[in-house]
């Protein structure tokens, strides 16, 4: 498979970075690890005519236990065996990230950012043209909601639910300067399959930061897929929290894979604060986030059994969670 | 083509200079331009890890990896992880499995294999399961391949 022409560029500061994407908005993509990007430039998916590759942006690398920059590879996450005792959610969302060769390039940001995904977008040319292409790629209909006149391809990434639990902020830095958002802030619900985030032109998303709370929570990230290694998520169910004995300080539920953007489910967990967690509240919890969200027949799943499913994994995530190491 | 498409890296020890045009993958530039041919070409797209290679030490698609990016780094494939006369230890352990059957994913394997016994000399079994969970063989000999691993551990170590 070949790549179409593109200008390569390699900015060495954030400052850099920023003046190149303000330039060349709507015209490129970014670069990070590559490994969502060049699979979809090869099926001739959306390709731009400059790329920005971020690899040299020194600022971008590295982790500690509350910030992780963008560019910093999974891997080294993985390998990081102190981060993963105080992050055992995040540590179970990064471990079920694609494959291990996947993670040894893909990015803390790449997977924030990674394409939304569909059974009909995810194909050769040949394979889409022989359907007249879709809405996300050359094409003007939605072959999953035929009367849609939005996309519906599904968020796909596993780290997003598992830092929404953790009250993560992103650090963007654009063309007035650099601001901190809530990582939900960052996916936006007026969005689609297409357009997902807040992000504007020049915008660069340079680190995650995790509150002084996060590390030693007790969480969990539960992933549903076909294959135990490489599967994108067809359901992905975070839980965070923090016990007084027996009593709720806190928790915290977000749910990825299954709808256009990540979602938590604070109208449903805060009420919970201050009072036992008893089977009954578990599964009057599970049941209204399986009532509440609406996947579409866009993976390799039918989203009746992905939406039946919701429940048990919400169910085996905060079981674990609260057998999981004390906050 | 000009001077900035110059692209110099090392390969298996030996400093290259090659021309390379920015959207050529590292896959293509070994096989192709540098008729390097034990790395191979399976599903393009980085799900079967037959086109593994070492990029400073570090298991790396190489059908996934911009050829430009490897400017100024070290790379090594298979030709490279094997010694000049004979079988490195994994190799010599394949081979006295069985663990290859068409031997299409050997090379991937054989490289990712060798980069896990550089980074952890004794692996346990669940650790080989994993670090090779990213590189498919379609004979489905995984049990071969995964007693052959285990082997050249105990060998090297």
């Amino acid at each position: 498979m070949h790549l179409d022409p593109f200008e390569l560029h390699r900015p060495t500061t954030v400052d850099e970075v920023v003046r190149l994407a303000t330039e060349l908005a709507g015209r490129f993509d970014y670069l990070a690890g590559g490994t969502d990007l060049l699979p979809n430039y090869k099926m001739h998916l959306n390709a731009k005519p400059h790329l920005v590759a971020l690899e040299d942006v020194g600022e971008l690398r590295g982790h500690s236990e509350t910030r992780l920059g963008a560019m910093e590879r999974l891997a080294d996450l993985e390998a990081d065996r102190a981060f993963g005792r105080v992050h055992p959610g995040l540590s179970d969302a990064i471990g079920e990230v694609a494959t291990p060769l996947v993670r040894s390039s893909g990015t803390v940001g790449g997977n924030l950012l990674v394409d939304t995904r569909c059974f009909f977008f995810n194909q050769s040319y040949f394979w889409r043209s022989s359907l007249g292409f879709c809405l996300k790629a050359d094409g003007d209909r939605c072959h999953v909601v035929p009367q849609a006149e939005r996309c519906y391809a599904t968020f796909s990434g596993d780290l997003a639910p598992a830092l929404l639990v953790l009250d993560a902020e992103v650090e963007v830095a654009g063309p007035t300067g650099r601001r901190r958002l809530p990582l939900g802030a960052l996916y936006d619900p007026a969005g689609d399959g297409i357009r997902r985030t807040r992000l504007a032109p020049g915008d660069l998303l340079v680190a995650v930061h995790l509150p002084p709370g996060a590390p030693g929570r007790r969480a969990r990230y539960k992933k549903l897929r076909v294959r135990p290694s490489y599967d994108f998520p067809e359901l992905g169910v975070a839980v965070a929290g923090a016990w007084d004995s027996d009593r709720v300080r806190s928790l915290r539920l977000a749910v990825g894979g299954v709808e256009t953007l990540p979602r938590r489910f604070d109208d449903l967990t805060d009420p919970l604060v201050g009072a036992p967690l008893t089977p009954e509240t578990v599964n009057r919890l599970a049941d209204e986030v399986q009532r509440r969200v609406r996947p579409v027949h866009n993976t390799f799943l039918p989203p009746d059994y992905r939406r039946r499913m919701v429940g048990v994994y919400v169910r085996r995530a905060l079981a674990e969670a609260r057998e999981g190491s004390a906050g | 083509m000009s001077s900035r498409d110059l692209l110099s890296f090392r390969l298996n020890g030996h400093p290259v200079d090659v021309p390379c045009p920015s959207p050529r993958v590292l896959l293509d530039l070994l096989r192709e331009d540098l008729r390097l041919t034990g790395t191979k070409r399976g599903c393009d797209l980085g799900t079967c890890g037959c086109c593994t290679v070492l990029v400073d030490g570090r298991p790396t698609l190489s059908c996934l990896t911009l050829a430009r990016l490897v400017d100024g780094r070290s790379v090594e494939t298979i030709e490279g992880v094997s010694p000049p006369r004979g079988l490195n230890p994994v190799q010599a352990a394949f081979v006295a499995h069985g663990a290859t059957q068409c031997g299409f994913c050997t090379p991937g394997f054989v490289v990712t294999a060798t980069a896990l016994l550089r980074s952890n000399p004794r692996p346990s079994r669940a650790e080989i399961e994993r670090a090779i969970s990213g590189n498919l063989c379609r004979c489905t000999g995984y049990l071969k391949i995964i007693e052959a691993i285990e082997s050249a551990a105990r060998t090297e170590g």
